[in-house]
């Protein structure tokens, strides 16, 4: 019965978990639908403030980091395309490799190093100094007033970031190109053109609400989960890094599965 | 306004703090709670607003069931509640006004009736050369004093202070004293007051409850 009980622990915490997100995401939908008129610019600046922090401050780290891996990208595939004579294959690698694959994955990994560290460090503070409570009592929803600016702040930002990302990636892959083997826009791009589908804009879009929701509300969870001393920040930050790792990694690997298999 | 039946409350080491505790305070009441740091005094305000959850039992404010049930979100947009922090409870970033503004903007006042509700408070405590400052620069009485302005500029039917005048000096204990013996007088307002000891608010009109004073072992079946 003992052993029982250990192995049963884990999955009855991992159901918990579970329920508590569903738990969070609902009652945020539930609190938006909620707000009044002139609740909105309140709410509105707090969206603002999270997409300057999330999507403006990290835009340059996620353009530089598409260009450099477009390019080594290019560098790496082109050489071997080449001397199999199959140029026109590099839309294929650059769409295959980076549009639909690394392009979100990577922001969101950049956005979870980022952002979901930084939502959740600043709850769990908050909720030490009696700050949650004192938007509660006081009749500001922390639903409408921390949970739904962030989560739409990062939803906005992690498009922004991914659109970003890519044109970024399409650049540093393009910029390799022209300047090694002399490819042209114009077939650089048509080669991409061909390979894309209105599916891969279907996935890009799925992933980009799933990987928002996983980054804010296992911040959430884990920053608004602290309750007794600020030892408890540094431990809630590691896992909320690990946990969103390990979700947007499972989200990707079942929207390719959905989408792709 | 305030009804607790059946309530256990535990500290967050387990402590029991208090058990079978049945309080009815009505509209209009002044309820003292007295006890010994760490008695659970805050705890048991926290509760009647509805921020934090009890071990077990009932509360129900101005009619509304918090616990069981949704605490705090019962209240919003129905009864009115100011509670006044013994430490924190100030947003950090945002300055003192802001902090004062906030509910009554999300109140949906408008920006004129919230800056006059905002100025009067800053006022009426002395906050007003500090009102663009945010809590991490101001001194513990101006957090203290600007916690109370919070809930002047609220002016909410129910008002909760947790220990309103410690630590605070004797000018702006007077202050902040004048502000409650204010609302005393108002009818329409119930005071919930957490301190060691009844202090100034000893005898009538004020009911006192003494937190036990001796916690007892929390044993989890």
């Amino acid at each position: 019965m003992n052993f029982l009980a250990r192995l049963g622990a884990p999955v009855r915490g991992f159901l918990e978990f579970l329920g508590d997100q569903v738990h969070l995401v609902l009652r945020t939908l539930r609190f938006a639908l909620l707000l009044r008129l002139g609740q909105l610019p309140i709410v509105g600046a707090q969206i603002r403030l999270q997409i300057r922090f999330t999507g403006l401050q990290a835009l340059a780290l996620v353009s530089g980091t598409a260009l450099l891996l477009g390019a080594v990208t290019l560098i790496q595939a082109f050489s071997q395309l080449s001397g199999l004579g199959a140029e026109q294959y590099i839309g294929v690698l650059m769409v295959l490799i980076i549009l639909r694959e690394l392009g979100p994955l990577l922001t969101a990994v950049l956005v979870i190093g980022r952002s979901s560290t930084a939502i959740a460090a600043e709850l769990g503070a908050m909720q030490l100094n009696g700050e949650v409570d004192a938007l509660a009592a006081h009749g500001v929803n922390p639903y409408q007033y921390l949970l739904l600016p962030r989560w739409v702040g990062v939803l906005v930002s992690v498009f922004a970031l991914v659109v970003f990302f890519d044109a970024a990636a399409l650049a540093g892959g393009f910029l390799v190109a022209k300047l090694k083997y002399g490819v042209t826009f114009g077939f650089f791009m048509d080669s991409v053109r061909q390979t894309l589908s209105n599916r891969d804009f279907v996935a890009t879009l799925l992933k980009v609400v799933l990987f928002s929701g996983a980054i804010t509300f296992h911040a959430c969870h884990f920053g608004l989960g602290i309750r007794r001393s600020q030892t408890e920040i540094p431990q809630a930050v590691t896992r909320t890094v690990v946990t969103a790792l390990v979700a947007i990694f499972l989200l990707d690997g079942l929207i390719a599965a959905l989408f792709y298999f | 306004m305030i009804e607790l039946r059946d309530l256990a409350l535990a500290a967050l080491d387990g402590r029991l703090l208090l058990k079978d505790l049945a309080l009815a305070v009505p509209r209009g009441g002044r309820q003292l709670i007295t006890g010994s740091s760490g008695s659970g005094k805050s705890r048991l305000l926290k509760v009647i607003a509805g921020t934090e959850q009890p071990l077990r039992g009932r509360v129900a404010v101005g009619g509304r069931l918090l616990w069981p049930g949704d605490g705090a979100l019962t209240l919003t947009g129905r009864v009115e509640v100011g509670l006044a922090f013994a430490r924190g409870g100030l947003l950090s970033n945002l300055s003192l006004r802001e902090n004062i503004a906030l509910p009554l903007r999300f109140r949906g006042l408008s920006a004129a009736e919230v800056a006059a509700r905002v100025g009067a408070a800053l006022d009426r405590l002395g906050l007003l050369s500090v009102a663009g400052l945010r809590p991490h620069a101001l001194s513990a009485s101006a957090r203290r004093h600007g916690n109370l302005a919070r809930v002047l500029a609220l002016a909410p039917e129910l008002i909760l202070l947790d220990d309103p005048l410690e630590g605070l000096d004797s000018a702006d204990r007077a202050t902040a004293l004048q502000v409650i013996r204010d609302w005393e007088l108002d009818p329409g307002k119930t005071l919930v007051i957490a301190q060691e000891e009844p202090g100034p608010f000893a005898g009538a009109p004020w009911c006192c409850f003494a937190m036990p004073s001796l916690p007892v072992l929390l044993e989890v079946p």
